[in-house]
């Protein structure tokens, strides 16, 4: 799969938790998820199961440790597809 | 999970040593201001007493306390409520370590002190994801080391003044099954006054408490099954609260 298509349905998986809005019509792969699109930290593991369901991977405890940018979300979801 | 560095071995070990050398004057007098000029009592607390000395004694792996929270001060009484000074001076480790929100005392240097004094590992919320997973493994080192310590797994203080399933922060899980044979004792402790959060309790409270050793699995693997061990513990907080309320009609 294609990191374009990936970062998609990353951000799709993303919008019910940001809370800026409009970070997220700008966000790329340096966007912060906790800083600039205001994901509730105790979410962020919401998000990252959310991740596992929709492309049918298995996350680590340890790999949620390293998940700061939706560029980190896409290389993680792109290691493990 | 990780192992903490052998430089931040060394600083828990220093910060013990420290703690304990000072524990025969700060353990009384924590125990004489609450139950002195704060007027705290605790009721039932020989039975918690009781209860906490055995389940120290017979216990065959880590145990780590998961307790709802309210207020700032919980750790305190909640320490209280288990142990008496004595108790806690025989057996040092059954005092449990906490992992307060850095924010609530970095602001002054005796704040500061007191907290290394007392045990604490700080943490700050909403920090970079590795900052926190030290600081877990800092927790699991004192576990495997036969300390206690006392997690509030829905991260903060209730809100609503319920501990809130969905709250349940999952790296309580993360802990438990990094520890083959961890029991958790869940505590559940409210002041008659307390309808909500606040700061701290009201002076003259009287606290309630209740306690229930689990061993939470999970047949899950990786972060889905830290986040379902970490809502089975929440979730017997939540039912330890009904059975609390329920008593109290």
């Amino acid at each position: 799969m294609e990191a374009g298509e990936i970062q998609e349905r990353v951000l799709k998986i993303l919008t019910p938790y940001v809370k800026d809005a409009e970070a997220l019509a700008k966000a790329g792969p340096e966007t912060n998820i906790l800083e600039d699109l205001k994901v509730n930290s105790a979410r962020l593991v919401d998000v990252v199961l959310a991740f596992e369901d929709d492309f049918d991977i298995e996350i680590a405890d340890e790999d949620v440790d390293a998940v700061n940018t939706v560029g980190d979300c896409v290389a993680l979801i792109g290691r493990k597809l | 999970m990780g192992t903490p560095s052998k430089r931040e071995r060394l600083g828990l070990q220093l910060q013990l040593a420290i703690s304990r050398l000072l524990s025969p004057i700060w353990v009384p007098a924590l125990a004489a201001v609450m139950g002195g000029p704060l007027g705290w009592r605790i009721e039932g607390r020989a039975e918690l007493r009781r209860r906490y000395a055995e389940l120290r004694r017979s216990r065959s792996g880590p145990l780590l306390l998961c307790a709802n929270h309210l207020t700032m001060l919980d750790s305190f009484v909640i320490g209280w409520a288990l142990g008496s000074p004595a108790f806690y001076l025989r057996d040092f480790g059954a005092l449990p370590w906490n992992t307060p929100e850095r924010q609530n005392f970095a602001s002054t240097w005796w704040k500061r002190g007191l907290a290394y004094l007392l045990k604490c590992v700080p943490l700050e919320r909403g920090a970079d994801r590795v900052q926190v997973a030290r600081v877990l493994d800092k927790v699991v080192h004192l576990l495997r080391r036969g300390q206690t310590v006392l997690i509030f797994p829905e991260g903060g203080r209730s809100r609503s003044g319920r501990v809130e399933l969905e709250s349940a922060a999952y790296g309580v899980g993360r802990i438990v099954r990094a520890l083959p044979g961890c029991q958790v004792l869940c505590v559940y402790l409210r002041g008659a006054g307390q309808q909500s959060w606040s700061d701290a309790p009201r002076r003259k409270e009287r606290f309630r408490g209740r306690i229930r050793a689990i061993e939470p699995k999970s047949d899950q693997r990786g972060l889905r099954g830290s986040v379902e061990v970490a809502r089975q513990i929440v979730a017997t907080l939540v039912e330890m609260e009904r059975e609390h309320f329920h008593d109290r009609q």
